[in-house]
């Protein structure tokens, strides 16, 4: 029984040290961005001694990022694109899902063979293509373009469904013969009980339209309508030997993404738990 | 007007009985099954007719339904349609043509796929986007399951773990990479410098690690880096799914750690690394921007050492506007990516059976 | 704001100074202007193109007009506004609406705009020869030859460069703006270092004895001879400019000397390491200003940067403020003053639905008055004379000496890139060999032959 006791110890330790090590590996690069930020240009690359604030830290980057690059601009831009994308997916995933989970109606399967076809295809087998039709629309150059790119994928409709499968059908049922109508069911039914599910898709969508590099790349041209992503990396072009600056650009970057992560991740697990996305 | 209508529609009514009866009369008659089943059918049409002209509503309940799962479909399916579906077919017609974007489309035929054996930088491409699947793929999927069997134990801070190991992922890809290059500076980052310090590595022979082979290898160890968070939680759902029961049993049984895991969560979680390893196989082939934003330097070019398909796809289109070619090389993006998976669905459906 | 009227007024005695020189129209005298282009126009019009919308253009002359022009970096480049404020004021009917495309991927951005329909830019800068290769394999320039018959421009003004962007004898641009390569250096390092400063003429060998005579290896207190930025031009381009050769050739062993040149000097730490560079993705502008580089091999329009940066503040006076040029080193037997050119040109879309007024913005700017409000802000309009060297050398933040001065004086100019068909697949190939290259992920023979087998598969 004692060497029982100790084994458990042991494996406790061994599980802490290895806690620590990946706790190390994963923040380091992200406590050594926000040092890089308000070090001189001469501070950064010390390590032989380190430190981790400099003894005059140059706050003044974080000002200073807003009127190098119209920045201002750039985070403008980006938030109305994700906000605008991730209600879009939500509204209309959640919407398509409830049919293909729920109802029962001709070329259902059919339907959604086509969109699990298209989960495995890469977008970029497509994206020229898409480019030209988008460019036959009108839609160059145009933040359209890009909502258009992310709203409708795939993706969202099938997670979606996966978690509605979950809900029995007999409440569904139930609320059939009550009197309501489909929208109803699932205006009020339906909806409230996918807040994992809807939190999970947040997460993607959010995660993924703040930080497509591509999409934008191809699509936005002029400066004004470029998002975070894109005056990022053009400000490393330009300004490439400014480490201070780059690291406090990268800095405001993440904030809004992980503001966004740490209010859903609550439901996060759960969300992917019950949407079978772990297949 | 209404009394028109009206008429009609008592004519129209009277009509479809008298088909009915005959046809009904000529089902009696007939011998030969097959005409009879056809008889059958139509008889039923014209029941479903006169029912609803009887009731006075344009649909059928079942049409009715359908129409109000199509309402439900329509905003995203038109949308995924006009942005998905039609630009995927248009990506297949266009693998075969020869087109600039601006002059006329010409038929090219197998030439592009042809062209496509004597590329230099096409098959340069296609190494190393396989050498970065072939790594990345196995590499991130023991990582995030070792993570994930880690953190749901019951330990202090679980979630504060859990939440940085997932920091990675939520992370811009620009900002993230520009740290990265900070760190392995080749010759002034903290990564060589303390090579070159405590493990005094010559100075000419500090690894490179943003150039040569080596370049492959960054981008491999940065995937895994970024994408384990994403796939330890799926992994973590998955572990979530096992039910504790087998675990008490197999702990009766004297089991150890190692025999639980092989006898127990390994098997559960089969469909869960099933679908973690489709998930990895498709995002891999799809590696982009690592490649530009790690190997690219300013002006984002890649040398042989460094391009993957989708750059290529990409400088083909939007700076030598070939696209025919352009997307031949997609298609074959698109094959890989679908014999992968095919291979493991039989693997997994054999597991299955 | 300050700045801006300063610039105006200098580019109004810029202009005046030329023109008691080569005698042109003035250009505030937008009375007696406009009405002259417009005539002029309307004979080749009703020729070439279809009678109507000509007809409509003359009748109603003061039709107000917008004109979509695409740029690139508005806030960092000041002669875009000069040039748009001028010709607004020189034809007030016109309205110039600048849009920025960036400077990153700016031809790349241009293409995807302009190919196919839907496109609404009238005149669009052509940064570059293959990026101009694509757009006239596109057609989505229309050519300029008619109406540079009609309006009898004088092409020999360009002193080439006309020649060497035309395709199948018809001209698709014309340039507005003619950079050519010089050697920048910082007299403060050679003075520390009490060695001579770089001459108007030096060859390859002498230029490579003084690199290494000024470079310090002291760990922390860095001083490099020279400094090459990753474009590929920076290495492969000193080859050319013996006559001989040209990047369309489909053999490029001539290039070896010159890669080993740069190599060594890499390896003996004369210069930064192309690895390191492209790491940090540096530019070239923030390593001179940085004070630890003795020389740079950059084009003309370096000058103008580092006048109006060092003017602003933005560049540290105490690290770079001492800089010079000289002319850019030749080869044994080459006469000094062999260099390369860069054009920037501008062109007129087939899109554009007022062609005539695009063009005369077109002849305008490439024409005497652009090029003095190209000279005003120390920048290298595409026809050089005399009056335009000395406007560009009197400008305040100019280099004072006398070898920077003569420094401008070009004896052959050979264009990075000349038109060819297929430039742009060309262009990319020596790219990607050129960073192999350097990387050291091929040797230099490897690299060469590489580019020699993949450029003559293209020729083919």
């Amino acid at each position: 029984m004692r060497s029982a006791h100790r084994k458990a110890i042991i494996r406790k330790i061994i599980v802490y040290i290895l806690l620590l090590i990946i706790a190390v590996l994963m923040i380091t690069p992200f406590l050594w961005m926000f040092s890089a930020a308000i070090k001189s240009d001469r501070e950064v690359f010390k390590i032989n001694p380190f430190v981790f604030i400099p003894p005059v830290p140059k706050w003044s980057n974080y000002v200073d990022i807003w009127t190098r690059i119209p920045f201002a601009r750039f985070v403008g831009n980006t938030f109305f694109l994700t906000i605008v994308v991730t209600l879009l997916q939500l509204l209309t995933s959640s919407f398509a899902a409830y049919s293909f989970a729920k109802l029962r109606f001709r070329y259902r399967n059919g339907l959604f063979l086509a969109y699990i076809a298209t989960i495995a295809m890469p977008w970029q087998v497509y994206m020229v293509p898409q480019f030209i039709l988008m460019r036959r629309m009108g839609l160059n150059d145009r933040l359209l373009a890009i909502i258009c790119l992310q709203a409708f994928s795939a993706f969202g409709v099938f997670l979606m469904k996966q978690f509605y499968e979950g809900i029995p059908d007999d409440l569904c049922e139930a609320a059939r013969i009550d009197g309501m109508s489909e929208y109803q069911i699932y205006t009020r039914i339906m909806l409230p009980l996918s807040k994992p599910a809807l939190a999970t898709l947040v997460i993607f969508t959010f995660v993924n339209t703040w930080n497509d590099y591509l999409g934008p790349l191809i699509y936005l041209k002029t400066q004004n309508k470029k998002t975070i992503q894109l005056g990022l990396k053009m400000f490393i072009s330009q300004y490439s030997s400014d480490y201070g600056l780059i690291m406090a650009g990268s800095m405001l970057s993440l904030i809004p993404v992980l503001i966004i992560f740490l209010c859903f991740q609550k439901y996060f697990v759960e969300g992917v738990a019950s949407t079978g996305l772990k297949g | 007007m209404s009394n028109m209508t009206g008429t009609s529609k008592s004519i129209q009514i009277e009509d479809l009985q008298n088909a009915l009866t005959e046809t009904i009369e000529r089902v009696h008659a007939e011998k030969d099954d097959r005409k009879k089943k056809k008889l059958i059918l139509q008889i039923s049409k014209y029941n479903s007719k006169l029912n609803k002209l009887k009731s006075g509503k344009l649909l059928s309940r079942q049409a009715k339904r359908d129409l109000i799962a199509y309402s439900f479909i329509a905003p995203n399916f038109i949308g995924f349609c006009v942005f998905t579906l039609i630009p995927i077919v248009f990506a297949f017609a266009l693998a075969f043509m020869k087109w600039d974007g601006s002059n006329p489309i010409t038929f090219e035929g197998l030439n592009n796929f042809k062209r496509l054996f004597g590329d230099t930088f096409f098959k340069a491409a296609l190494k190393n986007t396989i050498i970065y699947c072939v790594g990345t793929v196995p590499l991130t999927m023991v990582a995030s399951l070792a993570l994930a069997i880690i953190l749901n134990q019951k330990v202090v801070g679980r979630g504060i773990f859990r939440t940085l190991a997932f920091f990675p992922y939520v992370a811009s890809l620009v900002a993230i990479t520009s740290v990265w290059k900070m760190l392995f500076h080749p010759s002034k980052g903290p990564i060589n410098n303390i090579l070159y310090t405590f493990f005094h590595v010559p100075q000419e022979s500090l690894p490179q690690w943003f150039s040569g082979s080596l370049c492959v290898i960054s981008m491999i160890l940065f995937s895994v880096w970024k994408y384990m968070g994403y796939y330890m939680v799926i992994y973590l759902a998955g572990l979530q799914g096992i039910p504790g029961e087998l675990y008490e049993a197999a702990a009766l049984d004297g089991a150890g750690t190692w025999k639980q895991f092989k006898y127990i969560t390994w098997p559960q979680l089969s469909s869960t690394t099933f679908f973690v390893v489709v998930m990895l196989t498709i995002n891999c082939f799809k590696v982009y921007d690592i490649a530009v934003m790690l190997a690219g330097g300013g002006s984002g070019e890649l040398t042989t050492s460094a391009t993957v398909l989708v750059y290529y796809i990409y400088q083909k289109a939007f700076i030598d506007w070939d696209l025919g070619y352009s997307s031949a090389v997609a298609m074959v993006l698109f094959l890989m990516v679908l014999v992968v998976t095919i291979i493991q669905f039989r693997g997994q459906a054999r597991k299955e059976a | 704001m300050k700045k801006k009227v300063i610039s105006l007024l200098m580019s109004a005695a810029v202009a005046a100074s030329l023109l008691a020189g080569c005698g042109a129209q003035p250009a505030p005298a937008p009375a007696t202007e406009a009405p002259k282009t417009e005539t002029k126009e309307e004979t080749p019009a009703a020729e070439v193109k279809e009678e109507t919308p000509a007809a409509e253009e003359t009748v109603e002359e003061a039709e107000p007009v917008t004109l979509k022009w695409a740029i690139w970096d508005e806030s960092t480049t000041q002669y875009w506004g000069d040039i748009k404020a001028a010709y607004e004021t020189a034809h007030p009917n016109v309205t110039i609406e600048m849009v920025d495309l960036g400077s990153t991927d700016y031809m790349t951005v241009l293409a995807t705009e302009l190919s196919g329909s839907g496109s609404d830019f009238d005149v669009v800068t052509i940064k570059d020869v293959p990026g101009y290769a694509t757009l006239v394999q596109k057609n989505a320039i229309i050519p300029l030859d008619d109406y540079i018959a009609a309006d009898g421009v004088d092409l020999s003004k360009y002193a080439g460069a006309t020649d060497q962007v035309t395709v199948d004898g018809k001209l698709y641009e014309l340039p507005f703006r003619n950079d050519f390569w010089v050697l920048f250096y910082n007299k403060d390092i050679f003075d520390a270092a009490g060695v001579d400063y770089p001459t108007n003429d030096m060859t390859w060998e002498e230029y490579d004895e003084l690199a290494r005579k000024v470079t310090d290896t002291t760990f922390g207190s860095q001083i490099y001879g020279t400094h090459y930025h990753t474009w590929r031009s920076t290495v492969q381009l000193c080859a050319v400019l013996d006559g001989k050769h040209s990047i369309l050739d489909g053999n490029y062993d001539f290039m070896k000397p010159y890669y080993e040149m740069v190599l060594n000097q890499e390896k003996d730490g004369v210069c930064r390491k192309y690895t390191d560079l492209k790491t940090e993705g540096l530019h070239y502008s923030a390593a001179f200003s940085g004070g630890d580089v003795a020389m740079l091999n950059m084009g003309s329009w370096f000058i103008a940067t580092m006048m109006t940066n060092l003017k602003s503040g933005e560049y540290d006076s105490s690290l770079c403020g001492n800089w010079g040029i000289v002319k850019y080193p030749h080869a044994d037997g080459v006469p000094a003053g062999s260099t390369l050119g860069t054009i920037t040109g501008l062109a007129v879309t087939s899109a554009s639905d007022t062609p005539d007024a695009a063009w005369d913005f077109v002849k305008w700017v490439s024409g005497e008055e652009g090029a003095a409000v190209m000279a005003s802000s120390g920048n290298f309009p595409a026809i050089m004379t005399d009056e335009v060297k000395e406007a560009i050398t009197s400008l305040d933040g100019f280099p004072t000496d006398e070898a920077s001065k003569e420094a401008l004086n070009v004896s052959n100019l050979y264009l990075e890139v000349p038109y060819g068909e297929n430039v742009s697949e060309i262009n990319s190939i020596l790219d990607s060999y050129h960073g192999s290259i350097m990387t050291g992920e091929m040797s230099i023979d490897d690299g060469i032959a590489a580019m020699n087998e993949e450029v003559s598969a293209l020729l083919k």
